[in-house]
């Protein structure tokens, strides 16, 4: 629209919300306040509350899936909405209010900066503990001992598929450019987005990096893992980053 | 003793009364007349159909020319037409089941997207209405 006039980069920051009414709207003042020059999205993913309406209030465009689709397919409309609109650049993070809008910031200049197309927030990264950022007040997210076990199992064989290290699998905050928007919005899984988004990307010759972030316990509600569903989750897992290993390789991104 | 072990292996390979021959084709029949009836109702898309008339036919073959499953089993190599005959239409249902969850797949995959283009364009039309100050622009067709 205007944007080809006076030629500037633009940035979109999008929020997949479920079922987020309590927290969404501080979420999104949080990174409208951290980030006064990117648009806000929130991806409403069928959600049965006032998700959308609160995201509205908060001055973020809002788009709504017509029926739950799960978070693959929610992230996926955000890449979408990226690539269609023509942004830069694009982020990501939880509407739970774990994801500090600090940490988006600073992994956005990573992209910006064409340090990686993919940055990802990692809650494990051996700096972490280094990345103290007293900006963010609120307490340090401690992960469950079924989720931990998840997360080792998945980095272990993602580190296998992809030869590349990889602490944090399943973190949701993620930073990239328009390479990663145009790979994300035709192949992503609905089913598993995080683990095999990371294996497709590295696999299409992107240049993937993780950026320690510090992360907070959720503001409310808990999380869906029992154990049954957790080895459920890790099984389903394995076999995506099976097949994904023998899946043909994608040209589109290497444009 | 050997005799007998001899004569129940020279035994024909089928043995289908009269009766339960009549009993198949019949329901050949009207399984086949249930497949037209469901697509003359709109119920049943054409496409979806031949794999259930070849099964129609087939049982009807089975039932008109009981040989035919004995040849079948002498092809497979299996003794026991029985088995052979179970055989086959446990490997078609599995076929078939495969194929529908290959066609839901791809359903899956086109209502995500329909679903997801559905959402963009509504963010759209927000992004419009806030610029033109809460008028909703008529549709403008893009990308």
């Amino acid at each position: 629209m205007t944007a080809w006039e006076n030629r500037r980069i633009r940035t979109l920051v999008f929020i997949p919300a479920w079922n987020e009414a309590e927290s969404v709207a501080s979420v999104i003042h949080g990174v409208r306040e951290r980030l006064p020059d990117v648009d806000v999205l929130a991806v409403d993913d069928g959600s049965t509350d006032e998700t959308a309406a609160r995201a509205a209030e908060a001055g973020a465009a809002v788009a709504s899936l017509p029926f739950n689709q799960g978070l693959g397919a929610a992230l996926q409309t955000g890449y979408l909405y990226a690539l269609r609109e023509g942004y830069d650049f694009c982020a990501h993070l939880d509407a739970d209010g774990q994801h500090p809008p600090a940490e988006v910031a600073h992994l956005l200049e990573q992209v910006r900066a064409d340090r990686a197309d993919l940055v990802i927030g990692s809650r494990f990264h051996e700096d972490g503990a280094k990345a103290g950022n007293e900006e963010i007040d609120g307490e340090d997210y401690r992960a469950t001992i079924s989720r931990r076990i998840g997360i080792s199992v998945f980095r272990f064989f993602l580190t296998l598929a992809t030869r590349q290290r990889f602490t944090d699998t399943t973190s949701g905050m993620r930073a990239a450019n328009r390479r990663v928007m145009e790979l994300f919005s035709e192949n992503y899984s609905p089913d598993f987005a995080e683990i095999e988004s990371l294996q497709l990307a590295v696999r299409e010759g992107l240049r993937v990096e993780e950026v320690p972030v510090r992360m907070l316990e959720r503001a409310g509600g808990s999380s869906f893992l029992t154990p049954l569903r957790s080895a459920f989750f890790i099984f389903k897992g394995l076999i995506v980053l099976l097949v994904g290993q023998f899946r043909p390789r994608n040209v589109g991104a290497s444009r | 003793m050997s005799v007998l072990l001899l004569a129940a292996a020279e035994q024909p390979k089928v043995h289908l009364t009269s009766q339960t021959r009549i009993l198949a084709a019949v329901i050949a029949v009207a399984f086949m007349l249930m497949i037209l009836e469901l697509i003359r109702r709109d119920r049943l898309q054409e496409r979806f159909s031949v794999v259930w008339f070849v099964a129609g036919i087939g049982m009807l073959a089975g039932a008109i020319f009981p040989g035919l499953l004995g040849t079948v089993a002498d092809l497979m190599g299996v003794r026991d037409t029985n088995v052979a005959l179970f055989s086959i239409i446990l490997l078609l249902l599995l076929g078939l089941a495969l194929n529908f969850s290959v066609i839901m797949s791809r359903q899956a995959a086109q209502i995500t997207r329909l679903a997801q283009e559905r959402a963009l364009e509504g963010a759209r039309e927000q992004a419009q209405s806030a610029e033109n100050g809460g008028e909703p622009e008529r549709k403008r067709l893009e990308g």
